[in-house]
């Protein structure tokens, strides 16, 4: 889908070929490292960032544009700030149950089950998609960049419309 | 330390002087991803595969997408000659800083692995974490266990920061949305 204004987007079929063999497997690790960081090297921060690097690949290969329009800023919003309130949350509901703030001792207590499923959530549901939806965003702002005549705060497409009337001349 | 990882520091040295001489930017990012691969299999013999991973993901990965992604979006200026100009006065001044590093630090360090390195002379707390991880916790994985249960807190301003670096962004490029 080659667009007027993706000026950094060029079409090989090398990248694309590449692309689409190793990212089922870097998705795959990423997953793996996050799910399995209590008992093997790795944990949120890291199968959080290769996560968004499988994406940031997918993006080299087939275009910024396409993949922009398919995860959507407000997925990307909701998966940042879903991350800090769950985070919170764990953390405000151990003190809920009696313990201080991220103190998993109680589950033991009153669950009776591992203090390291508390300590799974948080790297799961809390670091990793902080730090997955950081990556991508940071790669589609860089993407976008940064110009002064630009009207600021509005959304992709209306604006990737203004750029290709403006590059025009 | 093996003859291989004599070798990767080697390596890791040689990329790294050719990322300051080098004139192209993208000759540059590239022996630069490089040196960030030598790091992170470095980090794999010193016995640290969380770090390793964590370079290996940012600095080989994402900052080598995202600095190929400025020149993209920027100009990579087009240069005849192959190496930067050296600046004689600077080489002689950090020349003589590595000298004295060399001369006067190097040899106070301790070696890899001995037990007479200060981080041992309390016995009672480091080996605390490494022997009640699992009975306390529940995982196996000690650097998992002391990030996210024993300084929990600690982990959670991390998170809060990554989360403030994707806010300050849109901030600096005067923008309200990511996509």
């Amino acid at each position: 889908m080659p667009d007027p204004y993706d000026d950094t987007y060029t079409e090989s079929q090398v990248i694309m070929t590449a692309v689409k063999i190793i990212a089922p497997f870097t998705l795959t690790y990423g997953l793996f490292m996050t799910f399995h960081g209590g008992d093997a090297p790795g944990g949120g921060f890291q199968g959080g960032t290769i996560v968004g690097v499988t994406v940031l690949m997918l993006a080299f290969a087939f275009g910024i544009e396409p993949t922009r329009q398919w995860l959507r800023n407000s997925f990307l919003v909701g998966l940042i700030t879903g991350g800090v309130i769950i985070f919170g949350a764990i953390g405000l509901g151990m003190i809920a149950l009696g313990g201080n703030f991220l103190e998993f001792y109680q589950l033991k207590e009153i669950f009776h089950i591992k203090p390291k499923w508390g300590l799974e959530a948080i790297e799961i549901a809390g670091i990793s998609l902080i730090v997955s939806g950081v990556m991508i965003s940071l790669f589609f702002s860089m993407a976008a960049g940064f110009s002064p005549e630009r009207p600021s705060g509005t959304g992709g497409r209306e604006e990737s419309a203004d750029r290709g009337v403006s590059d025009d001349d | 330390m093996s003859v291989l990882a004599y070798t990767l520091a080697v390596f890791i040295l040689a990329t790294a002087v050719a990322t300051v001489l080098f004139r192209d930017v993208l000759s540059v990012i590239i022996v630069f991803g490089a040196y960030s691969l030598g790091m992170a299999i470095l980090y794999t013999f010193l016995l640290a595969p969380d770090v390793a991973m964590t370079e290996a993901a940012i600095g080989a990965g994402v900052t080598t997408l995202l600095l190929l992604l400025t020149i993209a979006r920027t100009t990579r200026p087009s240069t005849d000659r192959l190496r930067e100009r050296v600046h004689l006065p600077a080489v002689a001044v950090v020349g003589a800083f590595v000298l004295l590093l060399c001369v006067a630090v190097l040899p106070e360090m301790y070696a890899v692995g001995i037990t007479e390195t200060p981080v041992w002379s309390n016995p009672d707390v480091t080996q605390h974490y490494i022997r009640e991880t699992y009975a306390q916790t529940g995982v196996s994985n000690a650097v998992t266990s002391v990030l996210a249960a024993y300084r929990g807190f600690d982990t959670f301003g991390e998170a809060v920061v990554v989360f403030a670096a994707g806010v300050s962004t849109l901030l600096v490029l005067k923008r309200e949305v990511f996509a």
